[in-house]
């Protein structure tokens, strides 16, 4: 369960102290909460009249110049150059570092000799360290002993100054003495394990040093074959904190680089298997990764060597590699297997400074900036690029390169592929990351930076469906379906390398047109103590792969294949198996085709699943139960029906058409008065958002009582309260008339001819169309097709007059007011809303699932109220027009989890959030709005949200939510979004994601429980009862219209909290889940509990206490208690009274 | 709660400072706890308001969401005949403005706690509530008076939330006819002083005070400030711009002040958000 600590109570209440800011809760989330920030606030700078105006000197001119043309704003350059500070290694630690590196090669130049002994020969190691290697087979041939080590030098990023925080990692280059190894040492795995043995021997010394801290073993990018030792020193703090990494090298040129040509064999099959194979013709398969992986170590020395020369010539060269580093790690792309590491990154840069396409004098801005572009532009897994300036006649040409490896990258001597492990997904993945952020970098509408370099992209929030392959060890039979020996042979055993590149292309093939992107996740470097044997390959844990949906294709049904005769048939057919049938088409073609099943959209949405695992089980032997498929965990809680589940699309199409048909109707209407100008839907179903849309229902008359005159149905006392779907939807909208000099210039008089209007129409209606409706002076219900709908006429200049008054001078002022703003708002700003949000789901079909979803959370975390349905429709929309850095959600998962992110990061203290429907914004209004906004942060909503038709109001969360109502909202979201992404994430977690919908109850003050008989949308709580009510509702279909109106808008619950909130209003806060919750959480407002002099003013709800000659007052809270199961009467069970804080 | 009351002892009225006696008041018999009413003589300092005799009106504070105004009128019988009973959401003067509407289209009111003003037949009543004891608590529901709260009251609503189209359209009817006559006597009397303004035969204008010297100024605000926005473009067209070199000069001096303001404006933004530790990336 949730458990998050409620507001305190002496903030609750104090409305107007904005001073907080709301970061404060994420801050302290983050632990340090050493800085206390509240008091540091923006005020609007002021400069005295000398100052602006004085003579500028010529630097400064220079400077204001070049902050103007190189940067669209000066402010990313300085936040770029603040990011590098915060990343860059203090000179503290340096020291720190330095000197331990110092201690650590004195000591390693003092390693015993040893007598030699035959590899397979561990005798003389002791049981304190073990080989960091997987002996399989295990004998090879060759003489091992320890020597002390010829060198060691520091290599990598930290001497060549691009280390950053946090992990820093300071690597060593622990050169093993010529005479322990031998030329030929490169055949079948004698030169890593003398490499191995070698670590080992120097883990053994080092063991008797305890100073020295915990040593483990890890592998160098999940390389098994190359194993590396972690020296941790012991620190105090975990900030100065570094890791100290040994790599055992040959000496430098002491192999022949062509001997490590990708076409080259250097482990013989017959000593790989153990079998004398028959077919010792003596063509053995190439072993290209085994290759590279022994060459790599051959080369960090030169490799620094050239890097140093480049950077020397490029002052930025560090700021602008640490940049990149800070890119990538946001990305999850810096680490693991087959990564874009910071070595990588190093070379990049290098290359494209010795290309001149970047010149020296360029800063770290432009060095990214250009980088990233190249990424972008170039496809490296056809076209590779070689940072070597003439390669020797032996080094293999990119040709040959390309053909042993998915991803070309060739080092400056010409020999190494740095890329080899890189699968052609990862580079795919980083050329997509490169273009997105090329495409919103120059967008003067997205904060740069912040998309840029600060936000982190975990794949469960980047991709919109994501599966894991768990029990990786069913891959090794995987390996023998797709008859992989020789590729099992290169990668040494790896068998999960070995098979993913295979089955990366199988699912890319499968998927098709269906998806953007695939990507994958990078095997975490394994980490042990030098005590225990390596983990073996099936405790890695497991792989998950991200897709990046196309929308529209994503959810089709059918894969049309081939004509039958054509000759790609046979390959389609190969592909899909038995799934693949003939099919005769509407077109008359007859061609191969695979139908898969779904019938609502919440089943065509898991129709990849469908295909993934037909694929993987046909093609790579992987079992159904291997896969843990994540694309729509969190869409169960708005998942209704039983025969065929649905999350709401359906029926709000239906809705929607209803809507439409009766729209059509109105603007038939002939013998109104005045004409329609306009109809117009003002409710959530109707733009796709309601979180359950109304279903059309039939209904049992008998269930009702009826009205004596009108013979109308009203609920009946005794039995449970009716309507299952309908009370909450009553479809409101909204029928503008056209403007006359008929109309009166008179509040009340106008407020009459509307009802005239809502007779007459309803009237209409019931002749033409037969459908019973129920006229009121502010609406006309009409019930049609099983759905009810609320008509409100308006008339344009209805809020001009409402604010219109006459001074006692006889002068005519406009004055805004309440009345006239709620009447905008529900006739005007509502219906735009709703059609504007209604194109959005146009273009994005699952924008109203994400909708749902963030609604159904909000309601179950009983924020309903604080963030009402139009602003959680609005910060939905903005995550679809403003997805920077990811590219719009495609699945409703991934959306609300975005959704949760977004509120629980976005600065409101600091930042508008501005809501750029339709383009209307250009980036000039941008900058305006929050030029204003920083103008009067104080007097704005705390939640400030800007849409193109409001600028400077945010008229949608002018009431609500409070500060610190805001702050909670972030606290539990920020929460619910952990548990969720771990729960997702992680298979050995317990599945149950409702668990972010159940509130933590006890931090109210009191519980008022209702009788779950009254509550009418029962059905829809987050835990449905066993139990179910007759509602007066007979299943079956409802197209007859006719017949007499049912209960509508009768909710006791709803009716039940505007009388609380009317009468206790100012003393307590009352919070509710709409859907179905049987609980009203009660939070006494502490403010209202200060005891007051009495006044005539605030006596409600006081009782009175006299001490000498003055009256002080406070709220009667046993008589409140009593008041809160009379004003229920019928629907409250208990009040329970759970806290004994207010009883003085 | 009782502590201070319980001083006055038993079947006493309880005054509290500022000359409102405490009356409890239970919403049934079987109820544990009790509100408590305000009451005291209505007393303003000027007479505006016919409807609430100063000597026979009673004022009470707190009066509960349950009791309407039938329900008030009969626990408040007992001192004595009551004529009418008021009730406002706050304490009020002045009773509804603005014509009189029937009550289908009256906004929905507030339900919350209540301020009444009892008007009762006898002055004599008033002092009698006043020296009502505090430890006798007037009763809302009865046998005899159920007050329907809740599901009960719900359901009421509900029911009598259907209007007979015939009764709504009346009152429409009404209404309108209504407005059309004041509609009527107001342009009458427009006319009327339009006809005054008239040459009379003999050439002369008759001059009136009040408010008809609307035509000399615009009488609603937006054309006020038109009229001023008119005049201080008419000014901004006849100046001349960068015309002579002092005023080159001025402009290139505002550019680089107006650098220099945003220049420090961003280093002040990025003061903040270091403040705020915004710059770690992870």
């Amino acid at each position: 369960l949730v458990h998050i600590p409620m507001f305190t109570p002496s903030a609750s209440s104090d409305e107007e102290d904005h001073n907080e800011a709301p970061t404060e809760a994420k801050r302290s989330k983050k632990g340090d909460a050493a800085v206390d920030d509240s008091n540091v606030l923006y005020h609007p700078v002021k400069l005295s009249r000398s100052d602006l105006y004085r003579p500028p000197t010529a630097e400064e001119l220079n400077q204001l110049k070049e902050a103007e043309s190189l940067f669209h704003c000066n402010l990313l350059k300085m936040q770029m150059e603040e990011l590098l500070k915060e990343v860059a290694l203090s000179e503290r630690r340096k020291k720190l570092i330095d000197s331990f590196v110092q201690r650590v090669t004195k000591l390693l130049e003092a390693v015993p000799e040893t007598a030699e002994v035959e590899i397979s020969d561990l005798s003389w190691l002791s049981g304190s360290a073990k080989v960091p290697f997987l002996l399989l087979p295990q004998v090879t041939k060759g003489k091992f002993h320890m020597a002390p080590p010829s060198s060691v030098d520091p290599i990598g990023s930290y001497p060549l100054g691009t280390c950053i925080k946090p992990h820093v990692v300071v690597d060593l280059a622990v050169t093993i003495p010529a005479n322990v190894l031998h030329p030929k040492d490169v055949v079948n795995q004698r030169y890593p394990r003398k490499r191995a043995l070698y670590l080992a021997g120097l883990a053994q010394y080092l063991a008797s040093f305890s100073d020295l801290g915990p040593m483990r073993y890890s592998c160098l990018h999940g390389n098994r074959l190359r194993p590396v030792l972690l020296l941790i020193p012991p620190g105090k703090d975990s900030r100065s904190s570094f890791t100290v990494r040994l790599h055992a090298c040959p000496p430098p040129g002491f192999f022949k680089p062509s001997r490590f040509h990708p076409l080259r064999n250097n482990i013989r099959t017959e000593w790989y298997t153990g079998l004398q194979t028959s077919n010792s013709e003596g063509i053995e398969p190439p072993t290209p990764h085994y290759n590279s992986s022994i060459l790599g170590d051959l080369l960090p020395k030169a490799h620094l060597q050239f890097l140093s020369a480049v950077s020397s010539q490029c002052p930025a060269f560090a700021d602008g590699v640490a940049l990149l580093k800070v890119w990538l790690r946001q990305r999850e792309l810096h680490q693991g297997a087959g990564c874009f590491n910071g070595f990588l990154a190093s070379m990049l840069l290098a290359y494209l400074l010795i290309t001149h396409r970047i010149s020296n004098t360029m800063t770290a801005y432009q060095l990214l900036r250009n980088s990233l572009n190249f990424l972008a532009s170039t496809d490296l897994t056809v076209n590779g690029v070689s940072v070597a300036k003439d390669p020797d006649s032996s080094a293999p040409s990119l040709a040959e390169f390309h053909s042993a490896f998915q991803v070309v990258f060739v080092d400056p001597s010409g020999h190494l592929n740095m890329c080899a492990d890189m699968t052609a997904c990862t580079y795919k993945q980083l050329q997509h990351e490169a273009s997105v952020s090329m495409q919103f970098w120059d967008d003067p509408t997205v904060d740069g930076f912040y998309s840029l370099l600060m936000t982190p992209k975990p794949m469960i929030r980047t991709s919109d469906h994501v599966f894991q392959l768990c029990e990786l060890v069913k891959l090794q039979s995987s390996c023998k379906k797709l008859n992989l020996l020789s590729e099992l042979m290169d990668h040494s055993g790896d068998y999960i390398h070995t098979t993913l590149p295979l089955i990366l292309s199988l699912l890319q093939q499968g998927l098709g047109q269906r998806i953007q992107l695939l990507t994958h996740s990078l095997c975490p470097d394994p980490e042990w103590s030098v005590s225990n044997e390596p983990p073996k390959y099936k405790t890695q844990p497991p792989i998950s792969f991200g897709l990046l949906l196309r929308p529209e294709l994503a959810t089709s049904v059918l894969e049309r294949g081939p004509p039958a005769d054509s000759p790609k048939a046979a390959e389609f057919r190969q592909l899909w198996g038995s799934r693949s049938e003939l099919r005769r088409f509407q077109d008359g073609a007859i061609t191969e085709a695979v139908l898969w099943e779904g019938e609502s959209m919440c089943q065509k949405r898991l129709i990849p699943k469908q295909i993934i695992t037909h694929v993987l089980k046909l093609h790579a032997d992987i079992p159904e139960s291997c896969l843990r498929y994540v694309g729509a965990t969190v869409d169960d809680v708005i998942k209704k029906g039983s025969e065929v589940p649905s999350t709401g699309e359906e029926e709000s199409l239906v809705v929607v058409q209803a809507f439409d048909d009766l729209s059509r109707k109105l603007w038939a209407l002939e013998d109104l008065p005045l004409s329609i100008t306009s109809v117009q839907g003002a409710h959530p179903a109707l733009r796709y958002t309601q979180v359950f849309p109304p279903v059309p229902l039939k209904l049992d008359f008998s269930y009702f009582d009826r009205e004596k005159k009108s013979k109308s149905l009203v609920p009946s006392k005794d039995k449970p309260c009716p309507g299952i779907r309908w009370s909450d939807s009553v479809l409101a909208v909204i029928c503008h008339m056209e403007g006359s000099g008929k109309w009166p210039h008179d509040r009340f008089a106008i407020r009459h001819i509307r009802a005239a209007f809502h007779i007459r129409m309803g009237e209409l209606l019931k002749k033409h169309h037969n459908y019973s409706y129920k006229p009121c002076p502010t609406h006309l219900d009409v019930w049609k097709d099983g759905l009810a709908f609320r008509i409100q006429v308006a008339y344009h200049r209805e809020p001009q007059v409402l604010r219109e008054s006459l001074t006692a001078e006889g002068m005519l002022v406009v004055r805004d007011n309440e009345e006239a703003q709620a009447l905008e708002m529900a006739t005007i700003h509502k219906p735009l809303l709703t059609s504007t949000l209604h194109g959005l789901q146009q273009q994005n079909p699952c924008f109203g699932a994400v909708c749902r979803l963030a609604k159904r959370w909000l309601a179950a975390q009983l924020f309903s109220d604080d963030i009402t349905e139009d602003t959680a429709d609005l910060l939905v929309a903005s995550l679809f027009l403003q997805p920077a850095p990811f590219t719009p959600p495609g699945s409703p998962q991934v959306g609300f989890l975005r959704f949760l992110c977004l509120l629980s990061t976005f600065d409101w203290r600091n930042n508008p959030l501005v809501v750029n429907l339709n383009n209307q914004l250009t980036g000039t209004d941008y900058t305006e709005i929050k030029n204003a906004f920083m103008a009067s942060r104080e007097s704005l909503p705390v939640m400030f949200i800007a849409t193109p038709k409001d600028t400077k109001q945010s008229m949608w969360t002018k009431r609500a939510p409070s500060i610190q109502m805001l702050q909670r909202v972030m606290v539990v979201a920020a929460e619910s979004l952990k548990v969720l992404e771990l729960q997702l994430m992680d298979g050995t977690q317990i599945q149950d994601v409702r668990v972010v919908l159940r509130p933590p109850l006890d931090a109210y003050d009191a519980l008022i429980h209702m009788n779950t008989n009254q509550v009418p949308l029962l059905c829809h709580a987050v835990d449905p009862p066993g139990v179910n009510f007759k509602r007066g509702v007979i299943t079956g279909n409802a197209k007859a219209s006719s017949g007499v109106l049912p209960v509508i808008d009768y909710n006791p619950v709803s009716l039940y909290l505007t009388e609380l909130r009317d009468a206790f209003g100012d003393l307590a806060l009352f919070f509710c889940d709409p859907f179905g919750g049987t609980v009203i959480a009660v939070l006494w407002k502490p403010k209202a509990f200060i005891k007051a002099p009495f006044k005539t003013s605030q006596a409600s709800a006081r009782s009175v206490e006299v001490t000498g000659d003055e009256a002080k007052t406070f709220p009667n809270v046993s008589a409140i208690l009593e008041d809160f199961r009379i004003l229920g009467k019928g629907l409250v069970k208990s009040v329970e009274a759970k806290t004994e804080k207010w009883s003085f | 709660m009782a502590s201070s009351k319980r001083k006055h002892g038993s079947g006493q009225t309880c005054v509290i400072p500022g000359g409102f006696s405490v009356l409890s008041l239970k919403f049934s018999s079987d109820s544990a706890a009790s509100h408590s009413l305000y009451v005291k003589e209505h007393r303003v300092r000027a007479q505006s308001h016919s409807g609430r005799p100063m000597d026979r009106t009673l004022f009470v504070l707190n009066v509960p969401p349950y009791c309407p105004e039938n329900v008030v009128k009969e626990l408040f019988s007992q001192f004595g005949s009551v004529q009418s009973v008021e009730l406002k959401d706050h304490p009020s003067s002045s009773p509804d403005s603005g014509p009189r509407l029937s009550k289908i289209f009256r906004p929905a009111e507030k339900q919350g706690f209540k301020v009444g003003y009892i008007v009762f037949q006898n002055a004599s009543s008033v002092s009698a509530v006043k020296s009502h004891a505090f430890d006798v608590p007037l009763v809302v529901q009865t046998k005899e008076r159920p007050v329907k709260t809740g599901v009960q009251k719900w359901i009421q609503q509900y029911t009598e939330s259907f209007i007979p189209k015939e009764k709504l359209q009346k009152d429409v009817d009404d209404f309108m006819m209504d407005y059309d006559k004041r509609k009527e006597k107001a342009e009458e009397q427009q006319r009327k002083e339009a006809e005054e303004q008239q040459e009379e035969e003999e050439g002369w204008v008759k001059v009136t005070r009040g408010h008809k010297g609307t035509k000399a100024r615009p009488h609603s605000e937006v054309a006020n400030k038109k009229t001023l926005q008119k005049e201080m473009k008419k000014k901004k067209r006849k100046e001349l711009m960068n015309f002579y070199t002092w005023q080159h000069k001025n402009t290139q001096k505002e550019h680089i002040a107006e650098l220099r303001k945003k220049f420090e404006e961003d280093k002040q933004r990025i003061a903040l958000l270091r403040a705020q530790r915004k710059f770690r990336p992870y």
